[in-house]
């Protein structure tokens, strides 16, 4: 006799069910709920309809960060996606000592964000490094303000990004690069195409998933920086809190015992919105593309 | 069956959801003005009762352990369980502890911590519960927690400091000062930096921190509307202070970096030898001593500019304590004028007992530059006073920083900034 039990799928899969709703499900319709009320750490939690969206939406700072966010990704996409290309490029040839390069160009991504943006924060003080031997050789007469001045801190932060993300997306090209197949180069080297040619059109479409996969992991992470811009501005977003993120936002309007919950959390729905954006976009290409 | 089963799951997943966030009740209890108790607590002092300080282990164990022993021993029915945490992240220990529902009976807590637990109604009103408070602590430590809206005080004041102004008299000298005349007025600060910046050659700063709602307040601006419920700070005479700190800063008399630095970068900086002036507490040259051991001899203290800043701690008793007699006696105890004097003789805090006030240990200097600050602290204290508003929180600090770093850099005017941290604040404290 065959005993039908219902239930059973529902068992095997329970404990990856409970995590999911737990860790994932619950937060984020919490986050929903909460953006519609006055929350507090303590307290509040009254129901105040699109107060929190409407005040979002005539938040000027709010428009400065997203603003932030936009550049940082805009100048952030192009340069990860092409420069760890041309590093994976340079690092796959089988030269004596190619390995020490590759582990170099890997190191930054081991370091942690939060010491990296430490140390060029240093670096970029009114008494650090570069400045001192700008100063010292003449090239300047002054320090140049990296960390005090609204575009040189974002460029310091996004090239922090930059630098440290450069190795990352190199090992992933690396992989995709092992898959693109060595006959179809050799074939096109025999129908008389250059290396500029080959990387046009073989590399090039042989890497484009990964490529894909690259700008959305870069445009995501972009649009969610914190560390480095919080780290090199101390936690003060610049003068007039101009260089700060979204995230930065989030966090300043969450924290500590009068922590305004009800408003970050409609913040963190808004940053939501525009993360998926350029996700839907970038989907949309390939499939255009392909 | 199965859909009956579906529908329940949904159900409680949805009242779970609503209770979770906060609509199911709860709310903010500001508005009642006696959160506190409505008569004097009396009872037998026996049973167990909890205590919870910051970060007085290992350093302060022996002291501690040695007032809670004294406890038990005159009240032998009392069971005292003492916790001590960590410096860092204590205020969500606190805020975890409370909306757990678990504070601790006795609790070390700053105004501005109290505050929002006070709003909640967590916290006992002492000042009703115990009328002998006012009779032996000094007016400055219970008026820190007594709250507008809320009557009566929710704190045992503690210990108090202030801050005092450290000079480097070695740069003060080499720079054509004299340390023995440091400024006592922003004037002469100004006027000091610019001496300081052209015979240094811009290598080396006498002001090196951005100003904030205490220095504000000195300028004799009013802070906060007398209900608490408005901020008033986008005054002439605030806009007219930040416009003296724009030019100083445009003149090269700041460092660049003041702008995003925080309170902590100045006397890293004055630390370092790079900046000849630092404002920090009473004990500050004892822990230079450790740090910079060579600076420490060289630094000369005088009274802070301005009313000097009260910092204050208190003990304060959860409303929900089940054992409301032993919890008073044990806040009373620790905070008794013999345990706080005990306490200052070990560090350099001062009593917030009146009993302390004629205590030469604290009004006679020993003669070291150490010994100078602890006086000019001590005396500083008659006049001190808390001028950041413990409504303050941690979105409007940050605000407000950053107005006032961006109408120094001249970003924006003075009034601008202003009435736009003004404008935030207050958008903060209504919601």
């Amino acid at each position: 006799m065959t005993h039908r039990r219902w239930f059973a799928p529902w068992l095997l899969i329970a404990p990856a069910l409970v995590w999911l709703l737990v860790f994932t499900v619950w937060p984020s319709v919490n986050t929903v709920i909460l953006s519609f009320t006055n929350a507090r750490p303590l307290g509040g939690g009254r129901f105040v309809g699109l107060e929190n969206f409407h005040r979002a939406l005539n938040d000027g700072q709010l428009a400065e960060a997203l603003l932030n966010s936009v550049i940082y990704m805009l100048v952030c996409l192009p340069l990860l996606t092409l420069l760890p290309l041309l590093m994976a490029l340079l690092v796959q040839k089988r030269l004596p000592g190619i390995t020490f390069f590759r582990t170099a160009f890997y190191t930054p991504v081991v370091a942690s964000a939060v010491v990296v943006a430490l140390i060029w924060g240093w670096v970029l003080d009114d008494r650090g490094l570069v400045n001192g031997l700008a100063q010292r050789f003449a090239l300047l007469s002054g320090p140049l303000p990296f960390l005090t001045d609204r575009w040189l801190l974002l460029l310091s932060a996004i090239g922090l990004t930059v630098w440290k993300g450069l190795g990352y997306y190199m090992v992933i090209y690396l992989s995709a690069l092992g898959n693109v197949g060595r006959e179809l180069h050799e074939a096109a080297a025999v129908d008389g195409a250059g290396s500029f040619r080959r990387f046009l059109h073989v590399t090039l479409p042989g890497v484009r998933n990964t490529m894909l996969l690259v700008s959305v992991l870069i445009s995501v992470s972009a649009l969610r920086v914190f560390s480095e811009l919080y780290i090199l501005s101390d936690g003060t977003g610049g003068p007039g809190g101009r260089d700060m993120s979204v995230v930065m936002l989030i966090q300043m309007y969450s924290r500590g015992f009068t922590g305004h919950l009800g408003y970050a959390s409609a913040l963190s729905l808004l940053l939501f919105v525009v993360t998926v954006g350029p996700l839907l976009l970038l989907l949309r290409l390939d499939r255009k593309a392909a | 069956m199965r859909k009956y089963w579906t529908r329940l799951a949904v159900a409680a997943a949805v009242a779970t959801t609503v209770a979770g966030c906060g609509l199911a009740g709860g709310g903010d209890t500001s508005s009642q003005s006696g959160a506190g108790a409505s008569a004097a607590v009396t009872g037998e002092i026996k049973g167990k009762v909890s205590l919870q300080t910051w970060a007085l282990k290992p350093k302060f164990t022996a002291y501690m352990q040695g007032v809670i022993d004294s406890f038990q021993r005159k009240y032998p029915g009392v069971q005292v369980t003492w916790l001590d945490q960590p410096g860092d992240g204590y205020s969500d220990k606190v805020l975890s502890q409370a909306a757990g529902g678990s504070l601790p009976d006795v609790v070390n807590l700053p105004p501005d911590f109290a505050l929002p637990l006070v709003k909640q109604g967590m916290l006992l009103d002492v000042a009703t519960a115990d009328p002998a408070l006012t009779q032996d602590y000094v007016s400055g430590g219970t008026d820190a927690y007594r709250f507008p809206g809320h009557s009566g005080a929710y704190g045992y004041p503690w210990y108090l400091n202030t801050d005092v102004d450290y000079w480097n008299a070695d740069l003060l000298t080499k720079y054509g000062l004299d340390p023995g005349k440091p400024p006592a007025t922003l004037d002469e600060l100004i006027a000091q930096a610019k001496v300081f910046k052209e015979k240094s050659g811009g290598q080396v700063y006498l002001m090196s921190r951005k100003p904030g709602l205490g220095d504000l307040a000195n300028a004799g601006v009013k802070i906060m509307s007398e209900d608490g419920r408005s901020f008033t700070f986008n005054t002439p005479q605030a806009a007219a202070l930040l416009d003296r700190y724009r030019d100083a800063y445009r003149q090269g008399l700041l460092p660049k970096d003041v702008l995003t630095d925080k309170y902590a970068g100045n006397a890293k900086l004055f630390n370092a030898g790079t900046v000849a002036w630092t404002t920090a507490g009473g004990n500050y040259i004892t822990t230079l001593a450790t740090d910079n051991p060579t600076l420490a001899p060289k630094v000369v203290p005088s009274p802070a500019m301005g009313t000097p800043p009260l910092y204050v701690q208190g003990l304060s008793v959860a409303k929900s304590s089940k054992n409301l007699p032993a919890s008073l006696a044990l806040a009373r105890w620790v905070t008794n004028a013999e345990n706080q004097a005990a306490f200052a003789h070990l560090t350099s805090i001062f009593p917030s007992t009146k009993a302390s006030a004629n205590d030469p240990f604290f009004s006679k200097s020993d003669g070291t530059n150490a010994g100078s600050a602890k006086v000019i602290a001590f005396n500083s204290l008659a006049t001190a006073a808390i001028l950041q508003p413990v409504q303050v929180d941690g979105a409007m600090s940050d605000i407000v920083n950053q107005q006032i770093a961006l109408a120094i850099s001249g970003g924006a005017s003075s009034n601008k900034a202003l009435d736009d941290a003004v404008a935030r604040c207050n958008q903060l404290l209504k919601n």
